[in-house]
């Protein structure tokens, strides 16, 4: 604790200056005054609502959901999926380039993404 | 002082994206102090009541982290929930002493601040000073003194203000004039 008084003295000034300055200390003085922590930030993590855990069989039962659908509108539509097929391996093989380049820019992009999100949360 | 090597923007993205408890603890850890001191100045002293309501600002805080959309510092939404938790905190106790005990409180504070005789010197009269603008303080409404915290004790603008206590720029103005006459009149012994 300092003994530096950091209300200055009151002056006998007609206006309104003496209150705005002694505001203006105040808060000075307040701000310059660290609390410490003393086990507060301990307490405050300890009483942190957990995260909601989604039960472990959540995932392999929406993938297996979502797979079931593909595999029921397959066989559902057959025709169509069996023409949008051609009809894509017509138009990749009019490409100049080939699958394997499209592998290599998808696995690049991916990889730059990721890496990015990375750098910006990085500790 | 020394910027940190992790922004508040980092922690926060880090508290978010992978639930990292240890990224918001750093981030309570470093605002702590102001929001603490911002909320015993609120609660006129009352140390207690500021570090709960404190708590309860941090995890308010944790819960609607989602929400802060940078719109304002980190510091600012915190100032925010802490205005928030300590009017809910006001409201809830009025309720409780609702009928008799309101009267009785209200007639309290209208009091003439009483100051010691003993006021030539300049530390004795610091001190005194100080204890009675901490009394005339809690004798202003809960608009008037949360707008004079915000602008005086927490440095804010009045537009900062204005977003913490979601209310118009001009409002926040009228509250800091209304609450400046008041400490005036209760101060008055020292402005002679």
């Amino acid at each position: 604790m300092t003994t530096n008084n950091p209300f200055p003295p009151a002056p006998p000034a007609a206006d309104d200056a003496w209150l705005d300055d002694l505001l203006v200390a105040e808060g000075v003085a307040a701000r310059a005054v660290y609390i410490d922590d003393a086990g507060f930030t301990a307490r405050v993590v300890e009483a942190l609502p957990s995260a909601v855990a989604a039960p472990a069989w959540r995932r392999p039962v929406v993938v297996a959901l979502w797979g079931g659908a593909v595999i029921a509108l397959v066989m559902a539509m057959p025709t169509f999926f069996v023409e949008l097929l051609g009809t894509a391996d017509a138009l990749l093989s009019l490409q100049p380039f080939s699958l394997a380049s499209v592998g290599v820019a998808l696995v690049t992009l991916l990889a730059l993404t990721w890496g990015a999100a990375a750098y910006s949360l990085r500790g | 002082m020394a910027e940190p090597s992790v922004s508040d923007a980092q922690l926060i993205a880090r508290a978010l994206v992978t639930d990292d408890r240890h990224a918001f603890a750093e981030l309570v850890k470093r605002h702590q102090s102001s929001v603490r001191a911002c909320l015993r100045k609120l609660a006129a002293g009352n140390h207690a009541l500021a570090d709960d309501l404190a708590q309860e600002t941090f995890i308010l805080a944790w819960r609607n982290l989602a929400s802060f959309r940078q719109e304002a510092r980190f510091s600012t939404w915190l100032y925010r929930i802490a205005t928030n938790c300590w009017l809910a905190h006001n409201r809830k106790r009025r309720e409780e002493l609702l009928g008799d005990r309101v009267d009785a409180v209200a007639d309290g504070e209208d009091e003439t601040m009483p100051h010691s005789d003993d006021l030539h010197a300049d530390h004795a009269r610091g001190a005194a000073l100080k204890l009675d603008l901490e009394r005339a303080m809690g004798a202003l409404s809960e608009s008037e003194r949360a707008a004079i915290v915000q602008c005086y004790h927490n440095d804010l603008t009045h537009e900062e203000a204005a977003y913490v206590l979601d209310c118009p720029v001009g409002t926040v103005k009228t509250h800091v004039l209304r609450g400046k006459q008041k400490l005036k009149a209760a101060l008055a012994a020292y402005a002679r």
